[in-house]
């Protein structure tokens, strides 16, 4: 019998080609319009970490001046000062724990037919990479206690490591980083983190870095300020040190808490360690620490852009209209085979069978819709990515639940679209039509 | 009142050329009450158009109450139709989103007419038809002899010099049928030109005038047969 | 001919078939909504994008040279490169920078008009220039003096202090004393940080800062000094159609001057606008082909669904002919049906319209729309409806009168 209906939809679309085409049309860029933003946003808004993403926490310490809050309404700032990192990280009070920074150097390859270039740096702690489980092609990170020791040790990522190594496993080789000379410990598989959540300061969709070294680097070499750096007083002093221990903030740190008793237990350490600074005159403002989880953190750095959410929504309206068009012709179109209604009905069709005909009809027409409108939908991810260019590339991508979701989409909408038309044309009374005309 | 001379009529497609009025002639004078009859395909329906301003003819000249219609652009025609003719149609043709005030609203509007005036001519109209009473009604809420009634009573709103019935008991039984035709010998008597085409020999007997058509012209040797009468009994 | 507009009859009509006039008024609401809020949007954003940086972006580039290797001197190689980059042919003039306007990235500092940390303090974006800064950055000062040679200063790698004079923009000035003229900011006093005091020497007419979405997007203060970095950038302004072949010369130059640097991110102020602005010029082009779209899928749902009335009412049409509607009372009796199912939808559309706008404010804090784009929405929903009602109902004025006659 769905075969049947089948038959009946496509002799009576190729009937009325345009206006056929015309909800077609109108289904498919509905869909194309609702999938291109929707992908965009449920990219941005994607867990970047699933596995671990309630475990992992981003903390905020208040340390800025008694006059004003580092961002309104009373909002701790969102980096931490030297000072804060490295006494946070020396107590040790989480099961994994990194402050981090970033900076830039050049990289002197000791190949000569290598050319030296510039390269992105993360300086972070041991556990950073067991902590957001970074992906290794060869070796491993280092220790904690290598940190301590102020190591020259580095992990590089497998675009570094074929660039400067011809991409050989370069565990134990050495590399010329701003200067200095480190030996690499580890070399990074591909790793892709949308967004790149454990800093989002300088924008939620960068790459991940170049190379990675130990944070005190940042002391021992002098490294410039990457990222955001803010002061609400001035460096007490002239040097690298004296803006060291400022209270300038330019420093992320992240901890792994397994579990919510381990989460209670930092925040008391976190209060107790602001109370012991406050005696030493830092922290003039109330108690304001903040640890925030995975997802709580990039809801709170708005990582999904306002411009993507208002385009979701004005795309859910352009569909809507795209559905209320498609009802209004579909009224047309059935209205038109009143008399055929009728017939079907004399010789013995259930209303339930001329319903089911009629929706057939227009689940078709959705379907290729849905088509349509997932066609129209990696077009549009195309434009998208040329309008904004290619640092959103990783955001463009339509994946299975997409495909999924937009034929979900354009089949209910479409049927929900028939309902009312197919439910008019199927309570014509069997021979209302076959008199009169 | 009408006079048609040597009217043709042909229509023409990519294949072939049909005459549908061929040398027509007739006269109607003011006040006549004339039937016309003939077979399916004999151009009465063809006749009706013409003489109602439906459609245009190829050659000929017809002259309407002392106009020479040849020449007159689409606007004209309609309001010269809109004036002096009323039209009453086999299947009624009342516009079934309309009650029955607004569908004899319908001709009076393009007419001109003031609120006040159409208001007068609706309510008379209906009136004089019997149905003044249920003014509100949708058309399909009336069985088919009070929709031609409002039919009726849509071509006399304009008071028409000229009334065109196209089978006006088409559609109704016999009862039904003989209340329309009361009716409209009424209206003939008030002084209302009718014509009338049907292809029932019975109703054209009723009428003053008959005319005989077949193959597009007027068959002069053809009259009603009284033995038609008889055998309908 | 005098003929009356049919208000009456047509309404009672359309409240009979209901269902395909709500949607079209539905559709023509929906539209009305997303059409004018996306044109407010546009205009704001087409705005934004019309600011100007004060500078001669067309004819400007800007590079970054990042030394490395133990005996690298920056303030020798600074002072080297400057002097190539100005003596070339085509340079108008070039400075050393330690940020870009409208690029994305700088520095900013509070200044006060007291001293101490408790008093209200107003943001700067802060460039460090010498005393070609002036020529380079295409400003005008409009008060005071430009610096002087002996004005400038070596700035050493994070040392805190100010020099003691600056100069600021216009904007900026009248941002620290509302109350006095801005000529008259000459000479005053501002603390930096809190209580570092510097006295304004001059005032430029215009430089935006470097964070094109900052509500102090016009404060900028220029300082006189050059900073000691092995990673610092250039800002060079070329005569007119000299840029492209500039850019290529002066990098391969400064590259060969010196081994141990790498010159990098040779970029135009276009590009950098471009960039910048990227986000606003994508939303732009984004929301306009919504819009379009939108429009032309509402325009032909009317012609769609209009076409289908035709059709469906041809006895009709045929009829009101034979009683004597002439072809315009047709056209008319369509366009009047139009125009009360848009006004209905246009109407809806104002309340929705409105409605959007307060939850894009809510949300997004956006701005409330200026009152004018209603009536204009109103106007262009109601044109597209008519335009797109013209077609049907001319094909609904070609019906032949005589189909009235026809049994079928």
């Amino acid at each position: 019998m769905f075969y049947y209906y089948l038959k009946l939809a496509s002799k009576s679309i190729k009937r009325t080609p345009w206006l056929s085409g015309l909800m077609m049309l109108a289904i498919a860029l509905g869909i194309g319009a609702c999938m291109t933003t929707i992908t965009v946003n449920y990219l941005m808004s994607a867990n970047p970490i699933p596995e671990k993403s309630d475990q992992l926490y981003y903390v905020q310490l208040d340390s800025w001046s008694p006059h004003f809050a580092a961002r309104e309404p009373n909002e701790p700032p969102d980096q931490l000062t030297w000072t804060d990192a490295t006494n946070l990280m020396q107590a040790q009070q989480a099961f994994r724990q990194s402050a981090m920074a970033s900076s830039g150097g050049v990289v002197q390859p000791d190949n000569p037919d290598v050319k030296t270039f510039m390269a992105s740096l993360r300086l972070n702690f041991a556990d950073f990479f067991p902590m957001f489980n970074a992906p290794f092609l060869y070796g491993s990170g280092w220790q904690y206690s290598d940190d301590v020791a102020r190591k020259q040790v580095a992990v590089i990522s497998k675009e570094t490591n074929d660039r400067v190594f011809g991409g050989e496993n370069s565990v134990g080789k050495s590399i010329t980083i701003a200067g200095e000379m480190f030996t690499v410990v580890g070399v990074l598989d591909e790793w892709v983190l949308v967004p790149r959540f454990y800093d989002v300061t300088t924008g939620a969709f960068s790459e991940t870095e170049d190379v990675f070294i130990p944070f005190y680097m940042k002391q021992v070499m002098q490294l410039s300020n990457g990222g955001n750096t803010n002061c609400w007083k001035s460096p007490e002093g002239e040097g690298f040190e004296a803006f060291l221990m400022s209270e300038c903030i330019n420093y992320q740190m992240w901890v792994e808490l397994p579990t919510d008793a381990d989460r209670d237990a930092y925040m008391t350490f976190l209060n107790a360690y602001v109370d012991e600074q406050k005696a030493l005159g830092r922290f003039p403002r109330p108690h304001n620490n903040r640890l925030s989880d995975v997802m709580t953190w990039m809801e709170t750095e708005e990582v999904v852009a306002d411009d993507a959410q208002i385009m979701m929504y004005m795309a859910f309206l352009f569909l809507f209209v795209c559905i209320l068009n498609t009802v209004g012709l579909l009224l047309s179109k059935f209205a038109t085979r009143n008399g055929d209604v009728a017939l079907r009905r004399a010789i013995g069709a259930t209303k339930g069978a001329i319903f089911a005909q009629y929706i057939t009809e227009t689940a078709l027409i959705g379907l290729i819709g849905g088509v349509l409108g997932l066609a129209l939908a990696s077009l549009g991810l195309q434009a998208i990515e040329s309008l904004y260019g290619d640092f959103i590339s990783e955001l463009v991508h339509l994946d299975a639940t997409m495909v999924v979701l937009s034929f979900g989409i354009a089949i209910t909408a479409s049927v929900l679209a028939g309902c009312y038309p197919a439910w008019r044309v199927c309570s014509i009374p069997p021979a209302s039509q076959l008199k009169t005309q | 009142m009408l006079s048609m001379n040597n009217i043709n009529k042909v229509f023409r497609t990519d294949l072939v050329e049909t005459t549908a009025l061929r040398d027509f002639n007739l006269t109607i004078d003011e006040g006549d009450f004339v039937s016309v009859t003939g077979p399916s395909g004999s151009g009465k329906t063809t006749f009706l158009n013409i003489a109602g301003l439906l459609e245009t003819y190829t050659s000929g000249q017809y002259v309407l109450d002392g106009t020479d219609v040849s020449n007159l652009s689409d606007r004209q025609r309609s309001q010269l139709r809109n004036e002096k003719i009323g039209f009453i149609f086999q299947s009624f043709n009342l516009i079934p989103d309309l009650n029955l005030y607004d569908n004899v609203d319908v001709p009076l509007r393009y007419r001109g007419f003031s609120k006040q005036e159409r208001h007068k001519r609706i309510t008379q109209s209906l009136e004089r038809v019997g149905l003044a009473n249920r003014m509100k009604h949708l058309p399909a809420q009336l069985s088919g002899g009070q929709q031609q009634r409002v039919a009726i009573a849509r071509a006399l709103a304009g008071e028409p010099r000229f009334l065109l019935a196209d089978e006006p008991t088409g559609n109704l039984d016999s009862q039904m049928a003989k209340s329309v035709m009361a009716l409209l010998q009424e209206i003939n008597q008030q002084g209302t030109t009718i014509v009338m085409v049907t292809h029932d020999p019975e109703l054209a007997m009723q009428t003053g005038k008959n005319v005989f058509v077949r193959d597009g012209q007027i068959s002069e040797h053809e009259t009603l047969v009284p033995v038609a009468l008889a055998s309908n009994q | 001919m005098k003929t009356n507009l049919e208000f009456g009859p047509i309404c009672r009509a359309l409240l009979r078939n209901k269902v395909g006039a709500v949607l079209i008024a539905l559709q023509i609401a929906l539209t009305m909504t997303i059409v004018v809020n996306a044109i407010f949007i546009i205009v704001e954003r087409q705005a934004l994008m019309q600011r100007e940086s004060g500078i001669d972006e067309a004819n400007s580039f800007y590079l970054t040279s990042t030394g490395f290797g133990n005996d690298f001197e920056p303030k020798r190689v600074i002072e080297q490169d400057l002097d190539v980059i100005r003596n070339t042919p085509g340079v108008i003039d070039a400075i050393q920078i330690n940020a870009i306007p409208i690029s994305g990235g700088g520095w900013s500092m509070s200044l006060t008009t007291e001293p101490g940390d408790d008093q209200e303090d107003v943001s700067t974006a802060n460039y460090f220039v010498d005393a070609h800064g002036i020529n380079a950055l295409d400003l005008e000062v409009i008060a005071g003096r430009n610096f002087t040679a002996t004005d400038i200063r070596w700035r050493e790698r994070n040392q805190p202090d100010w020099p003691d004079n600056a100069m600021i923009t216009k904007a900026l000035a009248e941002k620290l004393f509302p109350d006095i003229p801005w000529q008259s900011v000459v000479g005053k006093t501002v603390y930096i940080g809190d209580d570092e005091p510097v006295i304004v020497t001059g005032i430029v007419d215009k430089l935006q800062a470097p964070w094109i979405g900052w509500s102090e997007l016009e404060n900028a203060m220029l300082s006189p000094e050059k900073m000691v970095s092995e990673s610092t950038r250039y800002f060079i302004r070329i005569e007119p159609g000299e840029r492209d072949r500039l850019m290529a010369e002066l990098e391969d130059t400064l590259a060969n001057a010196y081994g141990n640097r790498l010159i990098r991110n040779v970029t135009t102020v276009t590009e950098t606008r471009e960039r910048s602005y990227r986000q606003h010029s994508a939303m732009i082009k984004i929301l306009s082909t919504v819009m379009v779209l939108l429009t032309l899928i509402t325009a032909m749902g009317i012609i769609g669904l209009t076409s289908f009335n035709v059709n469906r009412r041809r006895k009709q049409i045929g009829t009101r002919r034979a009683l004597g509607a002439s072809k315009q009372a047709i056209v008319r009796y369509f366009m009047l049906e139009n125009v009360i199912i848009s006004t209905t939808g246009i109407l809806l559309g104002v309340a929705m319209t409105i409605g959007l706008n307060m939850l894009l404010i809510e949300w997004f804090a956006m701005t409330a729309l200026d009152w004018y784009y209603i009536p204009a929405g109103m106007v262009v929903l109601f044109v597209v409806g008519q335009l797109a009602v013209l077609g049907p109902a001319l094909k609904a004025a070609a019906t032949p009168p005589a189909i009235a006659t026809r049994t079928v």
